[in-house]
């Protein structure tokens, strides 16, 4: 059995729920046999460590929670074998949050080219260098630094 | 030994919505899978969000979804007003619903015109941009844009309805009712549009919700779903209005439960008109002096009903006068996951329709 750690209010009056990040598989699964689906979820760094926060909702109840997991290794249980909408939401979080979903069959970015470097939600990220890209004549797109290599 | 020939579809085609790419694997002419590329319009609105002042980020929510910017705007705002507790006045809200109904009109208008565009029909396309613009005409008298209208304020409105503005709208109503239906008929008594739209792209309502999609596309698959309803923002529980449903579950219920609910948005918008109060259209705590130093603890997520579904917006605040994350739900995102699924057994042609009817925005998909 899951242990929920806190369980309040957000400003708007949605329930928000924390969970411990080795319970999330079951948790959800939980909820997920109580009949709700992901909607979305997103990352947070906040400096220290990342938050994920899930938002899942119950269609026939109109329930509508929030679960937020935080780690410390930037790793994270993947959820696409329960909801097929974290695939491509685990993909976005990965592409600019740079959190690596273990159990995710097919984790690539989903908006930036495969060769860029960093994460750029990160705080850490630097904005002060720019990343050109470029595309060959196959259609296969480059990442350069270099503002010539990139034109 | 079948033989697959890989079909290449954009960054730039005059049929898809937006810049992003699709590569068709084709078993002569029969799709076995779809590979999409997004990313072309990528502008991470999310991080220059957190580099701005909350006030300033109102206009990357314009450029989401750009023909339904008002409903971006309410999103966002909604979201901040829940952090810092800066309530909109009475009028405001109302001010709000009108606009935003009168959005997801226009935003329906392209929707419908490039759909028959995609489908060989110029015609309706006309017919519908010279409708949309009407709408827009009204928005630049209220905000001074046409369609990044940037009109909404934390705590408020930008500037107040006149007199002249209500009475503009009044007048436009009755004569784009009578419009709409002779739009719908060019549609319905077209024989090409009913085949080409017919039994393609079917969902399933247990897939829809297993993919998260939301809005018309959801209801076209018989669950009456709608954030209006289920979780009522502005005053939409002061309004009577319907929830359309289809159980075709394709492309032709979609297109349908599309223009009910244009109809039941003339609805709400005449009751706005009638049931709008005096008073002030912003709150003090939001005026133009003070915004600058608007300060956000906390967490706060809304969501709204937008053109395409259920757009929310997360904002997490740390007590400065920037917001330290702001993630926004992007409904056509879901939307287009389940392209490669619903296409796969299509003609390259059908595969055009789908697209149309499911109708991504692809500022809204990329952010």
């Amino acid at each position: 059995m899951y242990k929920i750690i806190s369980d309040d209010k957000d400003k708007g009056g949605m329930r928000m729920i924390t969970l411990d990040k080795t319970d999330l598989i079951e948790a959800m699964t939980d909820f997920k046999n109580k009949g709700y689906y992901l909607t979305c979820l997103n990352g947070v760094d906040m400096k220290d460590h990342l938050d994920v926060i899930y938002f899942i909702h119950n269609f026939d109840t109109n329930d509508y929670i929030s679960v937020k997991v935080s780690t410390n290794d930037e790793h994270m249980p993947s959820l696409t074998k329960l909801f097929r909408v974290a695939d491509w939401d685990e993909r976005e979080q990965y592409d600019l949050m740079g959190i690596v979903f273990d159990g995710h069959d097919d984790l690539r970015r989903l908006f930036l080219p495969d060769e860029w470097v960093g994460h750029p939600l990160r705080k850490d990220y630097d904005l002060k260098k720019v990343q050109y890209v470029n595309m060959d004549s196959e259609g296969n797109e480059h990442v350069s630094f270099d503002e010539k290599e990139g034109s | 030994m079948p033989h697959y020939t890989e079909l290449n579809i954009g960054p730039v085609h005059p049929s898809i919505h937006g810049i992003f790419n699709f590569k068709l694997i084709l078993n002569e002419e029969i799709i076995q899978d779809v590979k999409v590329t997004l990313g072309f319009l990528h502008r991470n609105a999310e991080k220059l969000s957190e580099l701005n002042l909350y006030a300033d980020n109102i206009i990357f929510f314009d450029r989401m979804n750009y023909i339904d910017a008002m409903n971006m705007e309410l999103g966002y705002l909604m979201s901040v007003e829940k952090l810092t507790g800066i309530e909109p006045p009475e009028r405001a809200q109302w001010i709000r619903m009108i606009m935003v109904e009168l959005n997801r009109l226009a935003a329906r208008l392209v929707g419908m015109g490039s759909l028959g565009l995609d489908l060989g029909m110029l015609t309706p396309f006309f017919h519908t941009f010279k409708e949309r613009e009407k709408i827009q005409r009204i928005f630049t008298e209220a905000s001074g844009g046409r369609q990044e209208v940037n009109y909404f304020s934390v705590g408020g409105v930008y500037q107040d309805l006149t007199e002249q503005m209500i009475n503009d709208i009044k007048n436009f109503l009755p004569q784009f009712k009578k419009n709409l239906e002779d739009m719908y008929n060019m549609f319905i008594h077209s024989e090409i549009f009913w085949q080409r739209n017919r039994g393609i792209g079917i969902i399933e309502p247990e897939m829809a919700l297993d993919y998260g999609v939301t809005g018309p596309a959801l209801r076209a698959s018989g669950i009456p779903y709608d954030v209006r309803k289920d979780a009522p923002y502005l005053f939409y529980d002061r309004v009577n209005f319907d929830i359309p449903i289809s159980h075709e579950k394709d492309n032709f219920g979609r297109f349908m439960v599309k223009v009910e609910e244009m109809r039941q948005s003339i609805r709400i918008i005449e009751q706005c008109l009638d049931k709008i109060t005096d008073g002030p259209f912003f709150n003090p705590q939001g005026k133009k002096s003070l915004m600058l130093r608007i300060k956000g603890n906390g967490e706060a997520f809304s969501r709204v009903e937008s053109d395409a579904g259920e757009f929310a917006v997360y904002v997490n605040g740390n007590n400065t006068t920037k917001p330290n994350r702001v993630h926004a739900r992007s409904p056509g995102l879901r939307n287009l996951s389940l392209l490669p699924v619903i296409s796969k057994g299509l003609m390259i042609a059908d595969f055009i329709a789908v697209v149309g009817g499911l109708d991504p925005v692809v500022g809204e998909v990329d952010r």
